[in-house]
């Protein structure tokens, strides 16, 4: 269960590596891959896993998945973004996700923060007092 | 009218029109009861996170890459990718009089089958003991009713005194008697009208015990009549480990509830060994380090901050705690039994050769201590018990002495015989707390020789006698004795009318 280890060690020095202005630029992700491939590190298939789960946390941190149901303009979902810009400290990018499921409103997901105004939430609550 | 328009006014304002905020992340593993999250970047330690379908959970492991939730639980619905969210809450037990005479889990939930508790209040789980300033020092007796600790290991309240014994040496059983004497004096007492008396009220923690033992000692304070007085917390062994570990947590902060509001409480651990085995097992799943005997190396700090919180507070009330360990082959020195040692005001020490000999309660007061000591006892236990340990301890030097057959002295003779009648007097049956006004007619009966000439094997039965007649014919001299708290020229004239008076009646 545990990813303590060497395989996680490097696997967070790669990632450190790929950053460039505390964003991942996809340049350096490549030559990352490129030395993998190249040395093979002992449990390579570990370290990449892990690899992968921090670069899909770093990517998931500065992007706003905007779930909506309805229409919505799109300048809405730059209003959003420029927001959770302003909240967080960074540039967040907006990703629009139509999900109808919601009935109106919507659910904007960064990182690990949920921010939701939508029916369906509402109507959740609702039925936790039933 | 207007109180129910108010209260549905709450539950619309409840609905929260406005954008929700909430930290989530995301079950990668689940597996003996942990779930290990991604996410969740704004977790605090010990926070309630919260699992689909309501499953609850405790985040005990925040490491840089994930985060290991103790689940309180059924954990077989939960699988990976569900999602897990932050509560913002510690956890929280009901606590108040409401949970006097039911039976409630680690959570604080009933599970007797009498209905829902209606508690106004709710206590954390985990607290920091009260500090040095708000204490007060131990000085009010908490009777066990057992003769042979109230007159020579004496507990106060505020004290945590350790019951330490191999298995099925009468640790529990010292335990429950305290709980019954605890209900019939609250009972003498409050039907007493004395404005001054102050009722200890008993929380009984079973952690991993079989649901057949937490039955059987449900049923014999009840059949005592002690149950109104009681709260008991059930982990037992068929639980997960999780609600084995909170358990005593949780039952400190019912007794906390108790010392906070000017009232006195009394907590019983049964027993802290299973609990750090617990313990153990949780933390071994979170892969944390372990240590020595595979326990992790925080298993001290574990047992020393539920321990603190037992104390006696200036101006409130207290908490006093009994915690129960189990030895192994009678060694004290292990790891578990010298950590609890280590901070508990004293130790009562069952042997299980006392035992087999049939010295039951089997306490062996040479291990016995008691560091509150006579601070904690009353006038009249200290006149006639005062040199009791003393005497015990003359007569298990002699006794081994003696054992070589060599001829023995007069003197010594004498002090072995005494010796022997105060062994047989201490015995006393379970489940029969005695009060402290009957010990002290005992103990004086025994010190101004009232036994003297009994054979060795019917002094237990002439102490029960003697008390019995006390019972029943002397209960204004017992009032007496109970309301002085000490025994004067006058107090002690009685005493030796009443032995008089019935020495005739008892035949060897």
């Amino acid at each position: 269960m545990s990813r303590h280890g060497k395989a996680t060690e490097l696997a967070r020095t790669l990632f450190k590596l790929s950053l460039e202005d505390g964003r991942i630029s996809s340049e350096r992700v490549g030559a990352v891959l490129a030395w993998v491939e190249r040395h093979m590190p002992p449990r390579a298939t570990a370290v990449l896993r892990e690899y992968k789960r921090l670069v899909e946390e770093e990517i998931a941190r500065n992007r706003a998945v905007i779930e909506f149901a309805g229409d919505i303009s799109p300048s809405a979902f730059e209003e959003i973004a420029e927001a959770m810009s302003r909240r967080y400290g960074r540039s967040i990018e907006p990703v629009p996700v139509p999900r109808p499921e919601l009935i109106a409103g919507v659910r904007v997901r960064v990182g690990c923060d949920i921010f939701e105004n939508s029916i369906f939430s509402q109507l959740g609550i609702l039925r936790a007092f039933s | 009218m207007s109180t129910v328009l108010e209260q549905i006014e709450q539950q619309i304002a409840r609905l929260q029109a406005g954008t929700v905020r909430k930290n989530v992340g995301t079950i990668r593993t689940v597996a003996d009861g942990v779930a290990l999250c991604d996410g969740l970047s704004e977790v605090m330690y010990n926070e309630m996170v919260e699992f689909p379908g309501g499953t609850i959970g405790i985040a005990l492991n925040l490491t840089e890459d994930d985060v290991g939730c103790v689940v309180l639980g059924d954990v077989s619905g939960l699988k990976e990718g569900d999602e897990a969210k932050t509560t913002g809450r510690l956890l929280s037990v009901p606590v108040g009089k409401s949970l006097l005479g039911r039976a409630v889990d680690a959570l604080g939930n009933p599970v007797d089958a009498k209905g829902p508790i209606e508690a106004k209040e709710f206590y954390p789980v985990e607290k920091i003991a009260p500090g040095i300033v708000v204490r007060k020092s131990v000085s009010q007796p908490l009777f066990t009713g057992i003769m042979a600790i109230d007159s020579m290991i004496p507990i106060g309240r505020g004290q945590r005194e350790l019951i330490i014994g191999d298995r099925g040496t009468g640790k529990t059983t010292i335990a429950i008697d305290t709980i019954i004497n605890q209900a019939r004096i609250n009972r003498v007492g409050l039907a007493s009208g004395d404005p001054k008396f102050r009722p200890v009220y008993s929380i009984y923690v079973a952690v991993g015990q079989k649901n057949s033992n937490i039955v059987r000692t449900m049923s014999a304070l009840e059949a005592a009549g002690a149950l109104e007085y009681t709260v008991i917390v059930a982990a037992p062994a068929a639980d997960n480990p999780a609600n084995q570990y909170l358990a005593p947590y949780s039952g400190a902060s019912m007794g906390e509830w108790f010392m906070e509001n000017g009232m006195d409480a009394l907590i019983v651990y049964d027993d802290l060994s299973k609990h750090a085995v617990a313990y153990r097992q949780i933390s071994l799943i979170l892969k944390r380090p372990s240590g020595r005997e595979a326990y992790p190396g925080d298993v001290f700090y574990l047992h020393s901050r539920l321990l603190e919180r037992a104390a006696r507070l200036d101006g409130k009330g207290s908490l006093t705690a009994l915690p129960i360990i189990e030895t192994l082959a009678g060694d004290v020195s292990a790891y578990i039994p010298t950590n609890v040692i280590s901070i508990t005001d004293g130790q009562i020490f069952l042997e299980t050769d006392l035992f087999n000999q049939g010295i039951r309660p089997a306490v062996s007061v040479g291990l016995s201590v008691s560091r509150v000591g006579s601070a904690a006892q009353v006038k009249a236990t200290k006149q006639v018990a005062g040199k009791l340990k003393g005497e015990l301890a003359q007569f298990r030097e002699l006794a081994a002495f003696a054992q070589f057959g060599s001829d023995l002295d007069a003197k010594t003779k004498n002090q072995l015989d005494r010796g022997a009648r105060i062994v047989e007097l201490f015995k006393q049956p379970a489940f029969n707390p005695i009060s402290i006004e009957l010990q002290a007619a005992t103990l004086w009966a025994m010190q101004n020789g009232f036994y003297d000439g009994i054979p060795m094997n019917k002094v237990a039965a002439a102490a029960a006698s003697l008390r019995e007649f006390f019972a029943n014919r002397k209960d204004a001299l017992l009032g007496k004795i109970r309301n002085k708290a000490a025994l004067d020229a006058e107090l002690e004239a009685e005493l030796k009318q009443g032995c008089n008076e019935w020495k005739p009646t008892f035949s060897a």
